[in-house]
């Protein structure tokens, strides 16, 4: 019990000191920018169809619990903005980045976990390179940029989704659907779900560069690297997702904002 | 030239090698023979600093570089070069991308023609064309990978050249073959070649002196033909397979 105490506490600390070197690497500007923009057109094309698809997906579920909830109160008029609201600030990001996690996160750390039981790591420094130059922080910053955009844009399908949704499933037309999105879809709203764009993409390439990266022992090494990539990403998201609503909300409030 | 001093390497509780000694001379090819698990690419990996010494010494050309820093290495490394047990070739790059990898501008301070002409030249060692170069590593057989692989560390005309299980896996052409150009790149850049392998043909064919481990500890270091007269225990296993197949031979 104790030593698989003190192995976890020195993995999250040699995590936090990777997490730490990396994003200096990064803030340095280390990296060759052809590599950077390399990644970030890879991952984001890569990604583009699974995010479009989630993100029309998860703007047409909203609208379809909504509309089941405010029927009964005669305000469907208010169903665009509502709907929109809430995918917006919460649902959007989260499912979106549970689904970039399975996508994204698992792909690096497989193809990292590869490199680095084929010896193409400990090449690379043999060569005199740095394998987190070369390696990592192009990953690294193209996953967090084209993370961000790609959800950003599984947002803005959202509201497609929801659009066509409320149109079939409700009847409501496009001007109805639109008419509250502005009063109820504040400024607050949009920032706080891009906030957590931003939060969730820094936590998926994070840990799929880390667990690739320390990958051990073979085929089954990389194996166990992916899932430990999948759930530790998801059970980071729903963790940062309670603290970025906590800390946005805080500031906020202590700004008199809210 | 390199030199092993008393030299300790744990994991955990674990001893991998248990105080080696050993000095290899200049030009010359050192076979290091032994079992699985014996510590033989951990000795390799203690040479360019991938793994740390747990005590002891190394010592390459008069310089102490055991425990030096990932900065210290880079010296260690552009002299060592190592060729891994995986061809270790970047697949998304191209065969001249790979063998430039360690000669880029950057690093080496080579004008792009001298970079092509060493790209060149290292694959003529290695037996291939320039037919290669816009290749994708991806693209090419297993036997060519471990080639592009050798031209890659001998593009770096390294001093010291590393060489981890080269033969494992390959069939026995390809074998004799690998085995000829080890002798030919030792040869033509007067490198001294340090050749970690399970393979006593190879060792008795090509090498200068092998050097045989045993749970960590150097159990014989002799010539060819010294060793082909050894009364340890484990060396004559190594042979036996090696003496009936030539005594067939010679039936």
């Amino acid at each position: 019990m104790f030593s698989s105490v003190k192995q976890a506490l020195e993995s999250l600390g040699e995590a936090v000191l990777f997490f730490i070197k990396v994003t200096s690497l990064a803030l340095r500007g280390k990296a060759d920018l052809n590599n950077v923009f390399d990644q970030i057109w890879k991952v984001f094309l890569e990604s583009l169809p699974t995010t479009m698809l989630a993100g029309f997906f998860v703007g047409a579920i909203m609208t379809v619990q909504f509309s089941l909830q405010i029927e009964a109160f005669g305000a469907m008029g208010y169903l665009g903005g509502l709907a929109t609201s809430a995918t917006f600030r919460e649902v959007g990001p989260l499912l979106i980045a549970f689904l970039l996690s399975g996508k994204i996160g698992a792909f690096t750390a497989a193809e990292l976990g590869t490199m680095k039981v084929t010896e193409q790591i400990d090449a690379i420094r043999c060569l005199g390179s740095d394998p987190l130059v070369e390696v990592i922080v192009p990953r690294f910053i193209g996953i967090i940029i084209a993370s961000l955009f790609l959800l950003v844009f599984g947002l803005c399908l959202s509201v497609t989704g929801g659009l066509l949704m409320a149109n079939v499933f409700a009847n409501i037309n496009a001007a109805e659907y639109f008419r509250h999105i502005p009063s109820i879809v504040s400024g607050y709203s949009i920032v706080s779900g891009l906030f957590k764009c931003l939060v969730f993409s820094f936590v998926i390439a994070g840990i799929c560069t880390y667990l690739g990266y320390f990958t051990t022992g073979g085929a089954r090494g990389v194996g166990l690297a992916v899932i430990q990539t999948a759930v530790l990403s998801m059970v980071s998201i729903v963790i940062t997702d309670w603290m970025s609503s906590f800390i946005f909300d805080s500031i906020l409030r202590s700004a008199g904002i809210l | 030239m390199l030199e092993f001093r008393n030299v300790v390497k744990k994991f955990g509780e674990r001893t991998i090698l248990n105080d080696l000694s050993f000095k290899t001379k200049k030009g010359e090819i050192l076979f290091i023979l032994g079992t699985s698990g014996t510590g033989k690419s951990v000795l390799l990996k203690l040479i360019v600093g991938l793994l740390n010494v747990t005590s002891g010494e190394i010592w390459l050309d008069s310089e102490k570089i055991s425990n030096f820093t990932e900065e210290e290495l880079f010296s260690v490394r552009k002299k060592c070069g190592m060729v891994f047990q995986h061809p270790a070739l970047f697949d998304s790059l191209t065969v001249f991308e790979n063998v430039s990898y360690g000669i880029r501008p950057h690093l080496s301070g080579l004008s792009k023609s001298e970079i092509n002409q060493r790209v060149i030249e290292s694959l003529e060692v290695v037996d291939l064309g320039e037919d290669l170069l816009n290749k994708k590593a991806s693209k090419l057989s297993y036997g060519v990978q471990k080639r592009v692989s050798l031209a890659r560390t001998l593009a770096l005309k390294p001093e010291v050249l590393l060489f981890d299980e080269p033969t494992t896996g390959l069939d026995p052409v390809t074998t004799q073959s690998v085995n000829k150009l080890i002798l030919n790149s030792s040869r033509k850049y007067q490198s001294t070649s340090l050749v970690v392998s399970h393979d006593m043909d190879s060792a008795l064919t090509v090498a200068d002196r092998i050097l045989v481990l045993s749970k960590g500890e150097i159990v014989e270091l002799a010539t060819p033909s010294e060793i082909r007269e050894s009364k340890v225990p484990l060396v004559k296993e190594f042979l036996s397979e090696v003496l009936d197949r030539e005594e067939a031979e010679s039936v």
